[in-house]
C-alpha cells in the first residue's frame, strides 16, 4: 500500500491552561473517508487548523504523501492539495459559481481571468462527480446543498487530494445528506481522501471507512463502523455511558395551554414566512416541529415569544392573546423561550455568566437595593442556577462566549425555566451542543413535560424529534404540512414531508 | 519561507489586557515622541521631566491639570455613555458650543440675578442647550434609523456657524474693539474658586463623572445600556425598548457635553468666544475610546490627557512646539489601540515543528 495521503504524528498543541491536542496521531489513505468524531472542545478543529496552517503545533509532525510538510498558511495548504469545506460557506452571493471558483486563483491575479476556461473545467468536474452545478448561475439563486457543492468544486478545482468537510451535514435536509454522501462516495472512488468531521452518530456509521474519536484533546479510539456501534461511539466521545434517547415517563395530557389559529407572519424580507398555522399544545406534551431551517420555524417561534408581530391570526396562551404582545408581556403570560441563535438572540457573548442569567429579570425587586444592583443577592441567585443546571463554568464572572455551546445553552435554559413557565418554546435546543450537554438538556425537557409544561420543540434533527416528541408537526415553506403522533411517525415519511414531498 | 513570526489568536482574551494596553500605549508614545524630540534637537528626558513637573509638580500645576480634565472628562463621558450602547456621538464639540451659548444667553437675559441663581440657571441652560443640539440626531436615529455619526458630526458645523454669527452679529461686544467676542459676563456669573486655578466646576465634573460611573456600572439602567449595545435581539427579548433607549441616551449624551460648555464658560472664560469648545469635544472621543466606552474609566484618562496638554504647553519655554502635546496624545491612542491587539492575539514563532524528531516514512 502506498503512503497515506496524510499522516499527523503525535500532534500536541497547548493554549494557556488548555491542552487542545495531546499526542494526536491519525492518518488518511487515498480513497477513504476518515471521520473525526468528538464533542465541541475535543480538539477536532484545533487539529484541522493545524493541518490548515492556522496554528503551529507545539510538537509532532505532518506528512503529506509520506513527505514531511511544513504548512504555514491556508494558501500553503491549498498549494499542497489540501482542501477544506467550511461549515459556513465562503462564497460571494452576487457572483456566479465560476467567478467564485476563480476568486483567488493564481491566474485571476493577473489582469483578467479566463472565465470560460474556468467554467469548462467546473462543468467537467461537476460531471465527473455528479455534482450537477451550473457554472454560470449566481450563488444567491442556489440552495444550501448546492452552495456546499460549489465549495467542494472550489477544492477539487484546486486539485485537492485531501478534502476536509467540517460538519457538512449540519445545514442539509436528510435527502440532501443522502445526495452528499453519494457525491463523497464518488470522490473516494476517484481516490480522493476525505476527512469528515461530525458528531451525528448515524451519519458517521453510514459514511466512514475509519473513525477516530477524540475527547479532551486526546484520541480515545480508532475504529471502523463494522467494529463499533452508535452507543459505543457516544461513550467514547463522552467518556462515560450515555443515554442516547431519554426515558419518557407517561404523562397525562393536560389542557391546551398554547393555541395558534391562522397565524401568518412575515419574515425579515417582508415575504410570508409563516402561512396560516394552527397548532394546539397541551400541558404535559412535547410537540416536535420538524423541518429544514428556513421554512418558517424561527419566525413562528419569535411570534410566540413576542419578538415578531403576527400579520394575522391569534396566539393564545391560556386566555391571553399574544399575537401582538412584546416579549415582556409574553413572559408575564407564562411563556419561556430558548432561541435558535443562542449567541445572538439568547445571550450576550461578552457578558459574564451572571449577567446573562439576569438578562430577562434584572429589573425585579429582589436584585435591587436603593435603586442599585444588590450584587450579593444576584450572586447567590446565579450560583443557585449554575448549580441547579450543572453549568460548567470557572466562575460567575467568566465571559459567556468562552463557555461551550452546551453550557451556554444550560445558562439560557436555567434562566428561562427559573420562572416555572406554562409554555416553553425551545428552538434547536441541542444544535451544536455536545452529547453530554444534549443528554442533560433532553432530560430537562422531559422533566418539564412531567411537570405539566406545554413544550414546543423546534428541531432539524429528526433523531431528536423522534426521541423526545409526543406529536410531530412538519413545517415546509411556512405551513404545517403534516402532523402525526409519535407512534405513527417514521423517519422516511418525515424526511419526505420536510422536503415538501409528503 | 514565510516570516518567522506570526499572529495567533488567543484561546481567550488576556485578562486585564486593556489596562496593560493603555500603559504600553503610553510607553510607546513616549518612546516615539522621544525620537521626534531627538530629531528636533531636544533632550527627551528633560522635556518629559518638565512636562510631568508642570502637570503634577506643584499645587498650581495640579489645579491646571484638573481644570483641563473637567471638560475632557465630561466630553469623554458624553461619548462613553452613548458608546456604552454602541452609539457614536461625534457631536460633543458642537454640543459644548450649544451649552455655552445657552449659558451665555441666560447671562444676557438676567445679568442682575444673584450669583448662585444665575450660575445655576446658566448651567441648566447649558445642559438644555447641549441636549437640544442632540435632539435631532436622537429623533432621527430612534425613529428612522438615521446614522447618528453623520448627524452629530454635521451639527458641529452648524453650532460653530451659529456661535460665529452670534459673536460677529447680535451678541458682538460693542466695546470689544471690533473683535468677534461677546460682552464680558456679569461678575457674579463666574464659578466660585476652589484652589489655585480650580473652581467649583471641578467638583461638579467629579460628581457627575462619579455618579455616572457608579450608576452605569451598578444599575439596571446601565446594564440595559450594555445589553442594547451588544445585541439588538437580546435587548428586545430582555424587554428593553430600543427606540426609547436610543433617544434618551443620545439626548443625555448631548446634555452632558452641554454641561461641559456651561462649566467652561462660567469657570474658565469671562465671555463667549468662537473657540469656546477648544477641541474638547473631539478630544473627548479619544478619552472615551481609551476608557473603552466605560463611564467609570473616563475620569482617569481625562486627568492623564489634561496632564499631557498642560505639559505640552509648558515645554514651549524649552523651545519645543506645543504641537508635540497633540502628537503625544495621538501617539498614546495609536499605541494603546495597537497594543490592544495583543489582548486577543499573540506572536508565535513559525518553525515550531523542528522540535519533533523526523519519522521515516
Amino acid at each position: 500500500m502506498s503512503a497515506p495521503v496524510l499522516q499527523m504524528h503525535n500532534i500536541t498543541k497547548t493554549f494557556p491552561g488548555v491542552l487542545a491536542n495531546d499526542d494526536v496521531s491519525f492518518d488518511v489513505h487515498a480513497g477513504e473517508v476518515h471521520t473525526l468524531l468528538g464533542e465541541n472542545g475535543a480538539g477536532k478543529s484545533t487539529l484541522m487548523k493545524i493541518l490548515f496552517g492556522l496554528y503551529q503545533p507545539d510538537s509532532g509532525q505532518i506528512l503529506l504523501r509520506g513527505q514531511q510538510a511544513n504548512i504555514t498558511s491556508p494558501t500553503d495548504a491549498i498549494e499542497k492539495r489540501v482542501g477544506m469545506v467550511h461549515q459556513h460557506f465562503m462564497l460571494v452571493p452576487t457572483l456566479t459559481v465560476a467567478e467564485n471558483v476563480a476568486l483567488g486563483l493564481p491566474s485571476s491575479r493577473g489582469l483578467r481571468t479566463d472565465l470560460d476556461a474556468v467554467s469548462e473545467r467546473i462543468a467537467s468536474i461537476s460531471e465527473q462527480y455528479g455534482l450537477s452545478v451550473d457554472p454560470g448561475v449566481e450563488i444567491w439563486k442556489l440552495s444550501v446543498g448546492e452552495r456546499q457543492r460549489v465549495e467542494i468544486i472550489k477544492a477539487l478545482y484546486r486539485d485537492a487530494e485531501l478534502l476536509v468537510l467540517d460538519e457538512p451535514t449540519a445545514v442539509l435536509t436528510p435527502q440532501e445528506v443522502d445526495d452528499l454522501f453519494v457525491i463523497l462516495r464518488q470522490m473516494t472512488a476517484a481516490d480522493t481522501a476525505i476527512i469528515f468531521i461530525s458528531h451525528k452518530l448515524h451519519e458517521v456509521m453510514e459514511l466512514s471507512d475509519r473513525i477516530t474519536v477524540l475527547r479532551n484533546g486526546r484520541v480515545t479510539g480508532h475504529t471502523t463502523p463494522a467494529e463499533t456501534s452508535r452507543q459505543q461511539l457516544a461513550d467514547l466521545m463522552v467518556g462515560r455511558e450515555v443515554k442516547l434517547a431519554p426515558d419518557k415517563p407517561p404523562v397525562d395530557l393536560g389542557l391546551v395551554r398554547l393555541k395558534l389559529r391562522g397565524v401568518t407572519v412575515k419574515g425579515d424580507r417582508g415575504t410570508i414566512a409563516v402561512d396560516n398555522v394552527d397548532l394546539d399544545v397541551h400541558a404535559g406534551e412535547i410537540l416536535g416541529v420538524a423541518g429544514v431551517s428556513g421554512n418558517g420555524q424561527r419566525e413562528l417561534a419569535e411570534t410566540i415569544a413576542g419578538l415578531r408581530p403576527a400579520e394575522a391570526g391569534s396566539v393564545q396562551l391560556d386566555d391571553t392573546d399574544l399575537s401582538k404582545a412584546n416579549p415582556a408581556q409574553s413572559r408575564a403570560a407564562g411563556l419561556s423561550y430558548v432561541p435558535e441563535e443562542r449567541m445572538k438572540d439568547g445571550a450576550v457573548g461578552e457578558f459574564d455568566v451572571s449577567e446573562n442569567l439576569l438578562l430577562i429579570n434584572h429589573g425585579e425587586k429582589r436584585f435591587l437595593r436603593n435603586g442599585l444592583f444588590n450584587f450579593d443577592a444576584i450572586k447567590s441567585h446565579c450560583q443557585q442556577l449554575v448549580d441547579d443546571f450543572a453549568v460548567k463554568t470557572p466562575s460567575l464572572s467568566t465571559p459567556t462566549s468562552s463557555l461551550s455551546g452546551g453550557n451556554i445553552q444550560k445558562v439560557i435554559m436555567a434562566r428561562e425555566l427559573e420562572s416555572s413557565p406554562a409554555v416553553l418554546v425551545a428552538a434547536q435546543p441541542t444544535r451544536g451542543v455536545d452529547i453530554g450537554a444534549a443528554e442533560y438538556i433532553h432530560s430537562q425537557l422531559v422533566k418539564q413535560r412531567s411537570d405539566g409544561v406545554a413544550i414546543v420543540m423546534i428541531s432539524e434533527d429528526l433523531d431528536e424529534v423522534l426521541g423526545l416528541a409526543d406529536r410531530i408537526a412538519v413545517m415546509f415553506e411556512g405551513r404545517i404540512v403534516k402532523i402525526v403522533d409519535r407512534e405513527n411517525a417514521t423517519k422516511d415519511q418525515l424526511g419526505l414531508a420536510m422536503a415538501g414531498a409528503g | 519561507m514565510a516570516a518567522p513570526l506570526a499572529f495567533e489568536k488567543r484561546e481567550s482574551p488576556l485578562r486585564g489586557g486593556q489596562v496593560r494596553a493603555f500603559i504600553v500605549g503610553v510607553v510607546i508614545a513616549l518612546l516615539l515622541g522621544s525620537i521626534l524630540l531627538l530629531v528636533s534637537g531636544h533632550s527627551p528626558v528633560e522635556v518629559y521631566a518638565k512636562m510631568f513637573d508642570s502637570a503634577f509638580g506643584s499645587k498650581r500645576g495640579i489645579s491646571t491639570t484638573l481644570t483641563r480634565a473637567v471638560p475632557l472628562g465630561l466630553a469623554g463621558l458624553a461619548v462613553a455613555v452613548a458608546g456604552s450602547m454602541g452609539l457614536w456621538n461625534i457631536g460633543a464639540e458642537g454640543q459644548i458650543i450649544a451649552g455655552a451659548i445657552g449659558a451665555a444667553w441666560i447671562a444676557r437675559l438676567g445679568p442682575d440675578l444673584p450669583g448662585p441663581v444665575l450660575i445655576t440657571l446658566m448651567l441648566v441652560a447649558a445642559v438644555v442647550g447641549g441636549g437640544f443640539l442632540a435632539l435631532g440626531p436622537a429623533l432621527a436615529k430612534s425613529r428612522l434609523g438615521v446614522n447618528e455619526i453623520i448627524t452629530t458630526l454635521m451639527l458641529n458645523e452648524v453650532a460653530i456657524r451659529v456661535v460665529r454669527y452670534l459673536v460677529n452679529g447680535p451678541w458682538k461686544d460693542p466695546e470689544g474693539n471690533n473683535f468677534p467676542i461677546a460682552p464680558e459676563l456679569p461678575e457674579q456669573a463666574a464659578l466660585p474658586a476652589l484652589f489655585e486655578r480650580s473652581n467649583i466646576g471641578l467638583l461638579i465634573g467629579a460628581v457627575v463623572l462619579l455618579a455616572f460611573g457608579v450608576y452605569t456600572a451598578r444599575s439596571a439602567w446601565g446594564y440595559e445600556l450594555r445589553i442594547a449595545g451588544s445585541s439588538e435581539k437580546a435587548a428586545t427579548y430582555a424587554g428593553i425598548s430600543l427606540k426609547a433607549k436610543i433617544f434618551t441616551v443620545l439626548l443625555l449624551s448631548g446634555a452632558i457635553a452641554g454641561l461641559a460648555g456651561g462649566i467652561e464658560l462660567t469657570g474658565s472664560s469671562d465671555r463667549l468666544v468662537e473657540g469656546v469648545a477648544n477641541g474638547w469635544g473631539y478630544a473627548g472621543i479619544i478619552v472615551a475610546a481609551l476608557a473603552l466606552m466605560r463611564p467609570s474609566g473616563v475620569a482617569a484618562v481625562a486627568v492623564a490627557f489634561g496632564a499631557v496638554q498642560v505639559g505640552g504647553l509648558s515645554i514651549q519655554t524649552l523651545g519645543v512646539p506645543a504641537a508635540i502635546a497633540s502628537i503625544l496624545q495621538a501617539l498614546i491612542l495609536f499605541g494603546a489601540l495597537s497594543a490592544a491587539v495583543f489582548t486577543n492575539y499573540k506572536l508565535v514563532r513559525r518553525s515550531a515543528r523542528s522540535t519533533a524528531p523526523a519519522v521515516a516514512s
